[in-house]
């Protein structure tokens, strides 16, 4: 803001830069909506389930492969599952 | 825009800021007491079929006595309730193959469970308050000692799907009455990410993520088809909204709403009209992304999901709705003698 304000007089006033009541507000506002949240996340454009990386053949998560896909997925990923077929892929 | 859906539209991120940090916590508190993954339940014996019912707590679950018609029918299939139904569940005679909890909160959740240490009136009004499980309102302490007496007795024949995420409290609780246990990480954010949370948990503790759309009910229908493989699901008591009639002061999210908005609060609530029942019912900000989310997850899903709640907010592409007689009796008849329904 100050910058915007040079001439060739000058102002008895004393200009405050307002950058931290913005980002103070915002943090309240973050805070405030973080209250309406749910109680566990939504990952838009992500499988129903992941159950991380995909071990070679015959390993512990080999069968960790997606037996569906979604609509936004058009390729399924390694571990990424929208439907059963997780019967072999346990790992704890 | 609607203020309502305007703030929606935030929830998203706003979800991630309120679970997170508790929720990462409460996953390394949790992490010695973890034994059996959740996918493990995929194998263990659950109901018969590729047919489950999915119960939540919403107001449709008294409105329609749905769980009284559930046992009535004879039900065997699969049966998995939000924790938050258990205890209308376990009244009506019904026991839940699986129960999921995922909510962080340190104090509230173990009382859907029945809370063995609660001996006196709690000065949060939050199970008074609302519409979920009615019978808190007439009295507290007697409805508590009530599901402390049912879960216990039927403790050993409920597997939980509980979330890393979950309060040890609750896991306590569990353990206590007997209930199995049954792992995964609730996912937070994109694992394909640098960074991720999600992938940071399972490299902590080789569970599998699930995304569980903002709430417990969702997390369940998810569970219900990507783990448990159930390929027809039918919703009861998820119903995403509030019933009509119902106060604004006795809505989930009423004093967040009111200490942010102040008299605006009212602008924040969203009617809609059930095209089946003609009621109209509403929902607020959170109800609303639920709802969207849901219907996102189940067009997407290789699985067939039936709203049999008659009443609720969620209908929509990816959902058929039918009353829920109609969905019992394309049950094959085998399948309709369970010991849990």
């Amino acid at each position: 803001m100050p910058e915007f304000l040079k001439g060739n007089y000058k102002v008895d006033a004393t200009i405050e830069d307002k950058a931290d009541a913005a980002d103070s507000t915002d943090a309240f506002e973050k805070k405030a909506l973080s209250r309406l949240g749910g109680s566990i996340c939504f990952v838009s454009k992500k499988s129903l389930m992941w159950q991380g990386e995909a071990q070679p053949a015959g390993g512990a998560a080999a069968a960790g492969e997606a037996t569906t896909r979604t609509a936004s997925r058009a390729t399924p990923e390694k571990g990424e599952t929208d439907g059963a077929g997780t019967k072999d892929s346990r790992r704890a | 825009m609607e203020l309502g859906r305007k703030i929606a539209g935030a929830l998203e991120a706003a979800t991630f800021e309120r679970v997170a940090g508790v929720g990462l916590a409460n996953a390394e508190r949790n992490h010695p007491r973890i034994v059996h993954s959740v996918l493990e339940l995929a194998g263990t014996p659950l109901g018969a079929g590729d047919a489950a019912i999915v119960v939540g707590a919403g107001p449709s679950l008294q409105r329609r006595r749905s769980l009284e018609r559930l046992r009535a029918s004879g039900f065997a299939g699969t049966i998995v309730a939000a924790d938050g139904a258990l205890g209308a569940c376990l009244r009506a005679g019904v026991v839940p193959h699986v129960v999921v909890s995922v909510d962080p909160h340190p104090a509230r959740i173990v009382r859907w469970f029945g809370d063995p240490g609660l001996t006196a009136v709690p000065a949060d009004d939050y199970f008074r308050r609302q519409e979920m499980d009615p019978i808190h309102r007439e009295d507290e302490l007697a409805a508590n000692r009530a599901l402390v007496g049912l879960v216990d007795a039927h403790g050993p024949e409920i597997k939980v799907a509980v979330a890393t995420s979950a309060a040890p409290a609750v896991v306590e609780r569990c353990e206590q009455a007997r209930m199995e246990l049954y792992w995964w990480n609730p996912m937070y954010d994109d694992y394909d990410k640098p960074g991720s949370l999600s992938r940071r948990l399972w490299e902590m503790n080789g569970l599998p993520c699930l995304n569980g759309g903002g709430n417990v009910g969702t997390a369940a229908w998810v569970l219900t088809h990507a783990v448990l493989g159930r390929k027809r699901i039918a919703l009861i008591g998820i119903d995403l909204g509030y019933a009509p009639g119902t106060p604004y002061e006795k809505t989930q999210y009423f004093p967040e709403l009111s200490d942010m908005l102040g008299a605006r609060h009212t602008e924040a609530f969203i009617h809609t009209e059930n095209p089946v029942t003609g009621e109209v019912w509403f929902s607020d900000p959170a109800y609303h992304w639920f709802r969207e989310v849901f219907l996102e997850m189940a067009r997407d899903a290789n699985c067939e999901t039936f709203n049999c709640t008659e009443g609720g907010l969620l209908f929509g592409p990816g959902m058929t709705t039918v009353p829920l007689d109609a969905f019992l009796d394309t049950i094959p008849p085998a399948a309709r003698k369970g010991s849990h329904g």
